[in-house]
């Protein structure tokens, strides 16, 4: 019984994590009709800035309050991410609109690979794991011999509230119309007084900034980052939104959850070949695919963003 | 001007003739180059020649002598390749790279049949060069002929293909690149944690076995040493000049045409009585047949496989080759292959650095110049009409 | 008279929007039908349903004597139906040729053997096809046989209509399905290419057409019959005078009379 509750503790949090960064990649679908695969490298980038950040800040400000800490981290993760998120739409994502959606793949593919190598060449010693601090509190309360970790509990609640309000922001404010809009019909949203250059930026910092949650939350959670992270990231999370339909929030969110619900099943059934637990993972994609051509949340009839 | 400069090419075989010797006098020269900065000069030199011919309109006499004699450039070409096997002939490390660059342009040809051709999707080329890698090295035990391990290669990839066919066809788009792109990742996590496979380590794969001569053993006449290599650059160079003309001979015909349909619209090809899903299958299974052969014969070559060779990155370097050279045209492979794999081994300063440049280089291709170096022509069934 | 086409409350529904609505429509051998209506009336669904591009959500086709509702295009196409595209469907950078011979394939050997290995047959089968592919051509226009192996991409609107009706024609249709051939064209142009086309030899045997087409001084001029589509229903046929007559006709097109 404690073993299943563990086994759903982890699930729950990688659930999140994919969650996070399939709302980027179906966001950037529901807007522009692309998939931007380098979305897994700027989580991975969003980790290392977080770290940047709190080397620099150890080293100029070595007494600072825990909590400023973890909110400097994360304003740098965050800022650096949302701009470079801008940047890639307004020069790669921008002058491919029109050409074949093979062809913007395949340049945000190539751009991922560029900043993982990137990181791995030019940050100090980038080509090895790095230990990423442990800023939040170690609390923890025990239940027999379940271990509940304070800290997952707020990476958990936070990444919540972040797609709540991604949700509510899309769903409820003027912006979120405009983006709705753009998605449903970007001539006719232009045409109604609709910036719809304005509103691709806008949406690119907007998913970019959820992936560097995601991206600061992997670290805390793994106590451990890698340049190579973004690549398995990237396809998981493309996995997770294309499970649960382009375009469409929850069911991206819904196939984050699904995807981190196939690897820790996969683990949990067959404790013998826990290595094997990502086979199995993209296996089942594949046979969905197969089944749901089109995601569960068909996307044709779903409504976009 | 550009008139003038186009007519410097002769147009009949001596043009032809002339070109190779060009070709090969520029070749050796660059392979025998060791010094860094001499690299570096003649890089910048042949990025320059390039340039001028592209600006000059020289390109387009070049490309009309060479379209107007195919065979003769076909022979050429050829036998500027076994010109530079006997020059390199105890050379190894040069001999590795010819043979290298021959198995990579067979791969990146098979990719073209899926993606230029018929506009099939494959993000996993590399899995499918494994599986016939793999095919290779498990044959080790089983006393067959180690030729047989090439169509072998080929057969085991193209029936594992098969299990992606349903999802592939029934998805499209960005549903379709998510299906091979897992496989992808699939295969490469499979071998690093398959005991069957090596795991991580890999398997040592015995080397070819041609009418009794050892494909391991280097070779000497008189005073002169011939390295193994030049034995496998033999095979690969048979094996690219078959695969070549069986691509080109499968695009100027109505396959090539059933194919190219498909992959300009399906709607229309359906309404004029074209089998999407047969083509597609079709291009499908031939590229990664092709890719099977030639992993197959990579394994041999290299006497050992792991499953680094073969991630996601190779996939997309693949790909790479096949968009640098220009998606749709066999002949783009060629220099494309030559150039992905030749410089970053000739000027070593960049080897660390080579998939940053790789992946900057392609991206600056995709946004400012989609169609390739060579883009794709239009279809002459028999040679260009006059 | 014994229909080639015969079609029976066929309906077709997206969603909420009914595009056929039970629909009777019968063509009769040797027929020229102009179907006409405003936009959004069906007949372009029409078109779609029965060359197999959709499946009806109701009804029958019977095409020669045989039901072929529900099969697919390829199959409804190697029974012997074409058509042409509202928005020009050509492969841009395909040669003038290669888009003829696309609207051939269900008579091409598409052989691994023939294509591949036997060269030498194959030559003699790609002259045969293209002295076809320049004959249909010629017939339409003499100039564009002399450029047979350039990209469509080159030509002007009026020959890529061209090229699409040779595509359309190649494979020797029963029944030819013209959807739109004014669009993008002058009246002189559309004049010309429906003569071209009414001119056109079919080794004797007669070509039934179904033609959608706005300009109604064209379907004059070439239709046997006319039908008029409006909601997805067919509001009236008959001869040219009769249906323009029609007072549900003038209705449709121009509003209800105050």
């Amino acid at each position: 019984m404690e073993l299943f509750l563990q086994f759903c503790i982890n699930g729950l949090m990688l659930g999140m994590m994919y969650a996070l960064v399939a709302v980027g990649f179906t966001l950037f679908f529901g807007v522009l009709d692309v998939i931007v695969f380098s979305h897994g490298d700027t989580v991975m980038l969003a980790s290392f800035t977080g770290l940047g950040m709190y080397r620099l800040l150890e080293f100029f400000h070595p007494g600072l309050g825990a909590g400023w800490v973890v909110f400097w981290v994360l304003a740098a993760a965050v800022a650096v991410v949302a701009v470079l998120g801008m940047l890639t739409a307004r020069f790669i994502i921008m002058p491919l609109r029109g050409a074949p959606a093979l062809n913007t793949l395949l340049a945000t593919m190539m751009f991922g690979t560029a900043l993982r190598e990137a990181v791995r060449l030019f940050f100090p010693d980038g080509s090895n794991p790095k230990p990423f601090p442990r800023l939040l509190p170690d609390w923890s309360a025990q239940f027999g011999t379940l271990n509940l970790r304070f800290d997952n509990l707020v990476l958990f609640l936070t990444g919540a509230l972040i797609i709540v309000l991604v949700h509510l922001l899309i769903t409820r404010t003027k912006l979120g119309m405009a983006v709705r809009a753009s998605a449903q019909d970007a001539e006719a949203a232009q045409l109604m007084g609709v910036n719809f250059r304005l509103i691709v930026l806008v949406t690119f910092a907007l998913g970019s900034a959820a992936a560097a949650f995601a991206g600061v939350m992997n670290g805390l959670y793994y106590n451990e980052i890698n340049f190579n992270l973004g690549l398995m990231l990237g396809a998981i999370g493309f996995s997770a939104a294309v499970i649960g339909g382009l375009g469409n929030i929850y069911g991206a969110i819904c196939g984050g959850f699904i995807f981190a619900f196939l690897q820790t099943a996969g683990v949990a059934a067959m404790p013998f070949a826990s290595a094997y637990k990502d086979v199995f993972a993209f296996g089942v994609v594949i046979v969905m695919m197969a089944l749901r051509p089109t995601g569960l949340i068909a996307e044709q009839s779903s409504r976009r963003v | 001007m550009r008139r003038r400069s186009r007519d410097l090419v002769p147009p009949g075989p001596a043009g032809c003739i002339l070109l190779a010797l060009c070709l090969l006098g520029w070749s050796v020269l660059f392979l025998k180059a060791e010094e860094q900065s001499h690299i570096l000069v003649y890089m910048i030199t042949s990025g320059m020649m390039v340039l001028v011919a592209a600006l000059s309109g020289l390109h387009a006499g070049i490309s009309a002598t060479v379209q107007d004699n195919e065979l003769t450039w076909d022979i050429c070409l050829i036998l500027v390749m076994l010109a530079l096997l006997l020059i390199f002939c105890d050379d190894h490390y040069t001999l590795f790279l010819l043979g290298t660059i021959m198995i990579y342009a067979v791969t990146v040809l098979g990719l073209n049949v899926q993606l230029g051709c018929a506009g099939v999707i494959n993000f996993s080329a590399a899995s499918f060069f494994g599986i016939g890698g793999y095919t290779a090295a498990l044959l080790s035990g089983s006393g067959l002929p180690p030729l047989l391990a090439l169509p072998l290669g080929g057969a085991a990839a193209a029936l594992t293909g098969c299990v992606l066919l349903l999802p592939m066809l029934r998805t499209s788009g960005h549903y379709a690149a998510l299906v091979t792109m897992a496989f992808a990742l699939l295969f490469r996590v499979f071998l690093e944690v398959s005991e069957w496979f090596g795991g991580p380590q890999g398997l040592p794969v015995p080397p070819l076995n041609l009418f009794g001569t050892d494909f391991s053993k280097d070779a000497h006449f008189g005073n002169l040493d011939v390295s193994f290599y030049v034995k496998y650059d033999a095979v690969c160079l048979v094996l690219l000049c078959l695969v070549f003309s069986f691509v080109r001979r499968l695009e100027r015909s109505w396959i090539g045409l059933a194919m190219d349909a498909v992959r300009s619209d399906e709607t229309a090809s359906a309404c004029f009585g074209i089998n999407i899903a047969r083509w597609k299958i079709f291009a499908f299974t031939t590229g990664n047949l092709l890719a099977g052969v030639a992993g197959a014969l990579y394994a041999m070559m290299l006497g050992y496989i792991s499953p680094a060779n073969f991630a996601f990155a190779d996939s997309l370097l693949f790909l790479s080759i096949l968009l640098l050279g220009g998606l749709g045209n066999s002949w783009g492979v060629i220099p494309a292959t030559i150039f992905v794999v030749v410089v970053p081994e000739k000027f070593q300063v960049i080897q660390e650095y080579r998939y940053f440049i790789y992946s900057a280089l392609v991206l600056f291709m995709i946004v400012f110049r989609p169609a390739g170096l060579l883009p794709r022509t239009s279809r002459h069934y028999f040679g260009r009409p006059a | 008279m014994t229909h080639l086409l015969s079609c029976s409350s066929l309906t077709m529904r997206f969603g909420g929007l009914t595009a056929l609505d039970s629909l009777d429509m019968e063509v009769g051998e040797g027929e020229i039908l102009g179907l006409v209506g405003p936009n959004g009336s069906g007949k372009t669904t029409f078109f779609n349903v029965v060359t197999g591009i959709y499946r009806p959500d109701g009804g029958r086709v019977v095409f020669a004597g045989e039901d072929v509702t529900g099969m697919s295009a390829q199959d409804i196409c190697r029974r012997g139906i074409a058509r042409t595209f509202q928005r020009s469907r050509l492969c841009l950078d395909l040669t003038v040729l290669d888009n003829i011979m696309i609207g051939n394939h269900k008579n091409l050997n598409t052989g691994f053997v023939h294509n591949v290995l036997r060269r030498r047959a194959f030559r003699t089968d790609y002259e045969a096809g293209l002295e076809r592919a320049r004959a249909l051509l010629r017939a339409l226009n003499p100039l564009l046989a002399g450029r047979v192996h350039r990209p469509v991409s080159e030509l002007n609107m009026i020959d890529r209509r061209r090229v699409e009706v040779c595509r359309a024609l190649i494979g020797s249709p029963r029944l030819l399905f013209l959807d739109e051939p004014s669009a993008g064209m002058t009246h002189e142009e559309t004049r010309r290419l429906m003569d071209e086309v009414l001119h056109m030899d079919m080794g004797g045997q007669p070509l039934t057409m179904v033609l959608i087409e706005h300009e109604m001084e064209v379907v004059r001029r070439v239709s046997t019959r006319c039908a008029v589509l409006n909601f997805g229903r067919k509001l009236c046929e008959g001869d040219y005078e009769s249906v323009t007559a029609d007072p549900q006709v003038r209705e449709a097109y121009l509003g209800a009379e105050l």
